[in-house]
């Protein structure tokens, strides 16, 4: 079975770095976009599997993106999962309206972030790779 | 420069009274006032909508306006303009009350000065800018602070996430081995990241509470879960510091009106104080009952045998910021928010949270819920004079997603949506949307009350079922639907029988059938 490919669209390079770490060490593939206008062009190069979409972005915020994502036949197919700082109060509300699958609040826990990666993917059954940290109940 | 006039507005219906007063001005400069003289409330209104008025002099008692009411519709029309009452000289009492509905001031007939009344004028407008002027400061100081907690406290979850995703790559062995010491050391930073992203949604959430954000959704809870839920999630900290964790296993509590995520949320955090304020050896227990003082009432008990807390504190401890040092413990204290965040909430929600305390002996933290009662949501429906029939229906709304929650948070926005697409195929009036039944089901589970017939209940549930297939912000979540209707056994009110027996009787018979269904989901 190839890997699947994970979009990840965060203008924070140490995040970025965080995620793919995680992310490879559970056998996904991982492409990286650090603006709103690169994450577009990325997906239409690479068309990933999933694409994990922060909100602050430059050059076109997480909204912005997700609505021509939304507007383009082919990307609009492609499952997004905003990971935000942003006030989930105010946010999850107009993110899954835009489209989005899930708004996940920053800093996420890893098992959450991993089993809706699974989830949203239709791996259900996959069962993490590792022994995970998480952020627990605080 | 010349200054302007000042445009006075007085509105006196006695044309003796009106000339009085405007003699009163004989003596001024002539052009520095201009009066513009209306004998009606009516008139007067639609005057000082247009704008450009300085200040409204208010006789009390117009032809098509009395008393307070005057006041009122004066300072309605135009809020930002200062108002003096003209009463008489038995009026003063009520003067005083229109002070309070938004006057400035008030002057008795018969009692003005000649001279006094353009220097009242002055000083009244004087006043009124400078009350303005300090509102306005005041409201852009609480706003600008507001905004700037709720931005530094985004911000700073930043960097948390990328030391907490950093801590725990090092910690699952995902950049190679790990040496004991080191395996301890890295801990100790996840323990604090943890702390320190509790601290931020604690700052946030009093921002919130401050702003008037703070939301709560109230729905028929079991506090018996929340209860679980919190001892489950703490009993892990509970046992580490050698304390003994317990609750008392009654399950036969009565559901409360309260919001299920709130409940946890102030359980999580007297438990949390309480296994942090105990020495090693000691327990901690919470407990529910239906509240002696008020049977309305559950009250929830967290006790623990601590270092208790001394009488002059026990009012304070729920204040914004107060922190009790604690003599055990030398280590850090927290940020002192969230007995001041439980206040809120239980408030919120309609109850009363207090402490009952010795120092060396331990302490009782009490919170009471209201308890859900059917009654209430239905009887306003049952007194109905106008019945499109004699039956009443029980509509059983069932969502879930088929490829199950991505999370709780989606979970939770998506029964909002059904709630708020519910509510719209219903008739105000006849129908009621029950609250919202906590459960611990996959699916959620959403009771319709109905007024009606056989014909009439089958329109709904295919109004509803034809309403959640158009609705596109429920698509992305695959939702599963089920909309099943059965009627209550023929009810119609005795002869006898008080509309409050009658309602508690449809109460009880729907509450039965709520707990059928209920039953044979969870099977």
């Amino acid at each position: 079975m190839s890997q699947k490919t994970i979009l990840i669209v965060d203008d924070d390079p140490d995040v970025r770095l965080g995620l793919h770490v995680r992310l490879k060490a559970n056998h996904y593939d991982v492409i990286f976009a650090g603006d709103g206008m690169a994450s577009i062009a990325e997906a239409r190069k690479h068309m990933p599997d999933l694409i994990i979409l922060d909100l602050g972005l430059p050059a076109g915020d997480g909204f912005s993106v997700l609505e021509r994502l939304k507007a383009n036949d082919s990307l609009s197919l492609i499952p997004v999962i905003v990971v935000s700082a942003r006030d989930l109060n105010a946010n999850m509300d107009r993110a899954l309206k835009a489209g989005a699958k899930a708004f996940l609040q920053k800093p996420v826990d890893n098992a959450q972030l991993l089993s809706v990666i699974r989830q949203v993917l239709g791996e259900k059954n996959h069962t993490p790779a590792k022994k995970v940290h998480d952020l627990g109940d605080v | 420069m010349r200054e302007k006039a000042l445009q006075i507005l007085l509105v006196e219906d006695n044309a003796g009274d009106a000339r009085l007063l405007r003699e009163m001005f004989s003596k001024e400069k002539p052009d520095s006032f201009e009066f513009t003289h209306l004998l009606r409330m009516s008139d007067a209104v639609i005057h000082l909508a247009k704008g450009g008025v300085d200040i409204v002099l208010l006789d009390m008692g117009l032809p098509d306006g009395h008393g307070l009411d005057t006041v009122r519709r004066a300072h309605g029309a135009a809020p930002g303009v200062p108002l003096i009452v003209l009463t008489g000289l038995d009026d003063e009492v009520l003067a005083a009350e229109a002070m309070k509905v938004g006057a400035q001031d008030y002057l008795i007939k018969g009692q003005i000065e000649n001279r006094a009344l353009p220097r009242a004028l002055r000083h009244a407008i004087e006043r009124h800018r400078m009350q303005t002027e300090t509102d306005l400061i005041r409201t852009h100081q609480m706003k600008f602070k507001d905004e700037f907690l709720s931005h530094v406290s985004h911000e700073l979850r930043s960097p948390l996430t990328a030391i907490y995703q950093f801590v725990t790559i090092l910690l699952d062995r995902l950049a190679g081995e790990l040496n004991l010491e080191q395996q301890e050391y890295l801990d100790i930073v996840l323990r604090n990241v943890k702390q320190l992203q509790s601290m931020i949604n604690d700052l946030l959430e009093v921002t919130r509470v401050q702003a008037g954000k703070l939301t709560i959704e109230l729905q028929c809870t079991s506090v018996f879960d929340a209860i679980v839920y919190t001892v489950n999630t703490l009993q892990g900290a509970a046992t580490a510091k050698g304390i003994t964790l317990s609750f008392d296993k009654d399950r036969d509590l009565p559901s409360v009106s309260g919001d299920p995520t709130r409940i946890r949320q102030i359980l999580i955090i007297l438990v949390d104080n309480a296994i942090k304020f105990t020495p090693t050896g000691g327990a901690v227990k919470v407990q529910a009952r239906v509240f002696e003082q008020d049977p309305g009432f559950l009250r929830v008990e967290v006790s623990d045998t601590g270092c208790g807390i001394s009488p002059e504190m026990t009012e304070r401890i729920f204040e914004h910021l107060y922190q009790i040092t604690d003599p055990g413990q030398s280590g850090r204290k927290g940020l002192g928010l969230g007995l001041y965040i439980s206040k809120e909430l239980v408030a919120r929600q309609g109850g009363k949270i207090w402490v009952r305390s010795e120092p060396q002996k331990g302490s009782h933290f009490f919170f009471t819920v209201p308890i859900f009662s059917l009654t209430s949501w239905i009887g306003p429906m049952l007194a109905q004079e106008k019945k499109p029939g004699d039956a009443i229906a029980l509509l059983a709304v069932e969502m879930g997603s088929r490829d199950g929650w991505l999370s709780p948070d989606v979970r939770k926005e998506m029964s909002h949506m059904a709630r708020r697409l519910l509510q719209q195929c219903l008739r105000p009036e006849t129908d009621v949307l029950l609250p919202t039944m906590d459960s611990a089901s996959v699916r959620d589970l959403f009771f319709v009350v109905v007024y009606t017939q056989e014909h009439g209940a089958e329109i709904i549930s295919k109004r509803i079922r034809t309403q959640f297939q158009r609705c596109e912000q429920l698509q992305p979540a695959d939702l599963t639907l089920a909309v099943s209707h059965s009627f209550l056994a023929p009810i119609s009110r005795e002869k006898n029988e008080s509309m409050e027996t009658f309602v508690e009787h449809v109460a009880a018979g729907i509450q039965d059938r709520i707990n059928i269904i209920r039953l044979q989901r969870s099977v």
